[in-house]
């Protein structure tokens, strides 16, 4: 059967975890099987649309990449015969003790493979890269595409990103029981990033990037397939649906942000909704909250309001007192702040931007400068929230559409 | 009694039965490979009917080796540690039978294994007895 270009991406884009997995813990040489599985992605992409899907198109891909691995491996060592630098290395003191996980199901491969990705010893800018590579797919091309950098510094990025996972010694395996949240927390926070990379590229160069946002959904679905009872991964994936609902709406015909409450809730996708919400709620029921489920439970309270009028902000309060509690990022103190402000009054969430003041990461941040403006308006001071609007702006370096939606509102209080 | 048949191979034989020429070697056509999956079909098969064939297997390429040795007093692995060219375990039958003798019968029908002339000319099987516990083994 012919399949088109698309339906065969789709169908490696989900293999590929699945065929990386078994190369790897049947052989080994996470590194070199990466390479593998690519030319073999590869090879599939352009051989699969003009002659058709094999029958077993997962067990097509292993052999193909089992094939290349062994060529790759017999260059590498008779490199390394030649140098002497014989590829010995000290047994990884891992593999001396029984495994954490004995026995894993050939399932948890993509688990495997995430926490592998997002291994510790990497920095966060190499734990994307590696993940949405090796877990996702993704060629070095595209990722480099996806954040703006050229081919060459993203191929050194994840050349040395597989190397230091090399180079650490973990064994395929689930992390042990002990490190296992941290670690996992470290997964969660590598596809947050991710989705979160995409969903402020909406527009201008953004529209030929590759959509990381979704890409970020469909990690995070996976991750939830496998870990069903977790709150956390429930979280995270409700939180990405209940934000990406609102992308239609967030930005104008000229990229300039719209904010909540001025966005045409109509445009709001409602089965994203409507499933983010159904997943948050069945979350919050087995009462085990964290930090995303939180988040989640916000955005589930803004995106029920018919109107920005009908928000129940008392409620949305009391979910930014619990996740103070658990946060210590400022872009929730600023929410706060805000929340504080629309159930108690402008003077109540300025009292408090006045306590954040003092953090150097808000003074230099142009979201803490806009929130005050906000509030500033809010109370009556257009004189003191026409500045703060403009300091705002000065700070917005990075955007262009946001540095003319602060100078927009800053003229509007003019005169 | 149980006795081991082995098979060796080098990681430059296995790349002449995956269709790849060597340096003046010929690669395996279609055909030889098809004669040779034949008649090791068959050769399993009759140890099979005859109750003698305990368990058999074939290995993976060379490549995928890894050695652990000490160095220092501590263990070290090295990834393929064989030469392209050194014949190595490639695969081997456990048979259970009457005696040496017959195994080796066994073995030798071994030495009908079709293939290119190079290849059945460096062509060997060893047979080896099994322990059959450790006080066969300290004997």
């Amino acid at each position: 059967m012919a399949a088109t270009g698309t339906e065969t991406e789709d169908l490696l884009r989900q293999l590929a975890p699945q065929v990386l997995g078994a190369l790897v813990r049947r052989y080994g040489h996470f590194d070199t099987s990466e390479d593998a599985v690519q030319e073999a992605l590869l090879a599939a992409a352009t051989q699969w649309p003009a002659e058709g899907v094999p029958g077993n198109p997962r067990g097509w891909l292993i052999t193909v990449a089992s094939r290349r691995l062994t060529d790759l491996l017999r260059a590498e060592q008779a490199r390394q015969r030649r140098e002497e630098a014989a590829a010995r290395q000290l047994v990884p003191s891992q593999w001396l003790a029984p495994a954490a996980d004995a026995g894993t199901a050939e399932g948890d491969d993509t688990l495997i493979l995430l926490f592998l990705c997002c291994h510790p010893s990497l920095s966060p800018a190499s734990q994307i890269a590696l993940t949405l590579r090796a877990v996702g797919g993704l060629t070095t091309p595209e990722i480099a595409r996806a954040f703006l950098v050229p081919d060459d510094t993203m191929t050194r990025r994840i050349t040395r990103a597989k190397q230091a996972v090399k180079d650490s010694g973990v064994p395929f395996a689930l992390p042990a029981a002990a490190e296992r949240g941290q670690r996992q927390a470290a997964v969660l926070h590598v596809l947050y990033l991710i989705f979160n990379e995409g969903y402020a590229a909406t527009s201008g160069p953004g529209l030929v990037r590759p959509d990381l946002s979704a890409e970020a959904i469909r990690l995070t679905r996976i991750v939830h397939r496998l870990l069903p009872q977790d709150g956390e991964v429930t979280g995270l994936l409700a939180l990405m649906l209940l934000t990406e609902a609102r992308r239609p709406a967030r930005a104008g015909p000229g990229g300039e942000p719209v904010p909540m409450a001025e966005q045409d809730r109509s445009l709001w996708d409602a089965n994203l909704i409507g499933e983010g919400v159904r997943l948050i709620t069945g979350a919050l029921r087995r009462r085990t909250p964290g930090p995303y489920q939180l988040q989640a439970a916000i955005a589930a309270v803004h995106d029920e309001a018919a109107t920005a009028e009908a928000t129940d902000w008392p409620q949305i309060l009391a979910l930014y007192e619990l996740l103070l509690r658990v946060s210590e990022s400022p872009v929730v103190a600023l929410n706060h702040a805000v929340a504080v402000a629309m159930v108690r009054g402008p003077d109540a969430g300025l009292g408090l931007l006045a306590r954040l003041e003092p953090d150097q990461r808000m003074a230099a941040s142009h979201r803490f400068h806009a929130v005050r403006a906000h509030l500033l308006e809010m109370s009556g001071d257009r004189e003191a929230a026409r500045s703060a609007y403009l300091e705002a702006a000065s700070r917005a370096s990075a955007s262009l559409p946001h540095q003319r939606y602060l100078h927009a509102q800053a003229a509007r209080l003019t005169g | 009694m149980k006795y081991m048949i082995l098979m060796y191979g080098s990681q430059q034989d296995y790349d002449a039965l995956a269709g790849k020429p060597g340096e003046g070697q010929q690669a395996w056509s279609p055909a030889d490979f098809a004669a040779l999956g034949a008649f090791m079909e068959s050769f399993t098969k009759e140890l099979v009917e005859s109750g003698e064939l305990v368990e058999t297997r074939g290995l993976t390429a060379p490549a995928h080796t890894r050695r652990i040795q000490l160095q220092n007093g501590l263990p070290v692995v090295t990834d393929g540690p064989y030469p392209e060219s050194e014949e190595v375990l490639a695969g081997y039958w456990i048979v259970e039978c009457d005696s040496f003798d017959r195994a080796t019968q066994i073995a030798a029908r071994l030495a009908e294994t079709p293939g290119p002339e190079h290849v059945r000319a460096r062509a060997k099987a060893d047979v080896r007895p099994i322990a059959e516990s450790r006080d066969e083994l300290e004997a």
